[in-house]
């Protein structure tokens, strides 16, 4: 009687055990797979979001790298040690990135896009929503601000279903 | 001398102690920029810089009109939090990054780096905050 108690509890433990370790190794797992490294969260995303880097061709992160003195109008100067970890982390995400990025950079040809958003399959993905949506709308402003409408755009998550236009709420084309 | 007077003398020590090395600057960056040839730090010069309008450009174009409330991006309208150091301290605690932040955010806004006497009397007005 005893000893099969000592049992159960022994199961217990080992499947408490094993549970917690399969939920600590998902939690490694999926924030390693979007997640943005903690140094470019840090020096891009405090001046706006982190865009993942399967959003843009590795060229395209290596041009950007090269003149972050004038980047798009603003000063993001990084010292050399800051620049070199950064890059290398989004030439390499960008390298691995998955089907849909690849989707992406469809009817490219030999172009180094400098914005996401000049991306022809970008802009055919976008070229319905009216401009009182995004440019007139205080809360969204701009196609840059992935993150007003894409919920979970930060984790690279752009699933239609999760749209939500500030003000206007879904959207489905 | 009575145990109550060594008790007394000795507080008194320690008043005298503490009074003398009190850290006049809030922030130890400013005595390091003091070191590299900033004189007297002035908090109203500080303010009038962070004001100063250059091209159109200021230091409030992000930061907003109070210090002490948020701010947020010219362009991309990102949150940026108060500046005040008695409202967020914790802006204050990497001397690498305050550095960092003045390279990039005078050259946007002045068109050129600012010299040691200005970002101490910036340091002084934003910590009187």
């Amino acid at each position: 009687m005893k000893q099969n108690r000592n049992m159960m509890a022994g199961s217990i433990l080992m499947t408490a055990i094993l549970a917690f370790s399969l939920y600590g190794f998902g939690q490694i797992w999926a924030s390693s797979k979007n997640q943005a490294n903690p140094l470019y969260a840090e020096e891009c995303g405090s001046c706006h979001m982190a865009y993942p880097a399967q959003l843009l061709p590795p060229q395209s992160w290596q041009n950007m790298m090269l003149q972050l003195e004038d980047h798009f109008g603003e000063n993001a100067e990084l010292d050399a040690e800051s620049k070199q970890a950064i890059e290398s982390y989004l030439v390499e995400a960008s390298q691995q990135g998955n089907g849909s990025s690849r989707k992406l950079f469809r009817n490219l040809g030999k172009q180094v896009p400098e914005r996401i958003t000049t991306l022809p399959y970008f802009i055919h993905e976008h070229d319905e929503i009216p401009s009182r949506l995004i440019t007139s709308n205080d809360k969204v402003g701009s196609l840059s601000q992935c993150n007003a409408c894409h919920q979970r755009a930060e984790q690279g998550d752009f699933d239609e279903d999760d749209v939500s236009i500030p003000g206007f709420g879904r959207w489905d084309d | 001398m009575k145990t109550g007077q060594i008790v007394i003398a000795l507080w008194l020590c320690l008043i005298l102690i503490t009074a003398v090395s009190a850290n006049p600057n809030p922030l130890k960056i400013i005595e390091v920029y003091q070191q590299q040839g900033a004189s007297r730090t002035d908090a109203n010069r500080g303010k009038q810089l962070w004001e100063t309008d250059t091209e159109g450009r200021r230091c409030t174009s992000c930061h907003g009109d109070s210090p002490s409330n948020n701010g947020s991006h010219i362009k991309t309208k990102k949150l940026i939090k108060p500046m005040a150091l008695s409202v967020n301290p914790e802006r204050y605690q990497d001397d690498k990054k305050i550095e960092k932040w003045f390279l990039r955010n005078c050259k946007w806004t002045f068109g050129r780096e600012c010299n040691v006497q200005e970002k101490a009397d910036i340091l002084t007005w934003l910590s009187s905050q």
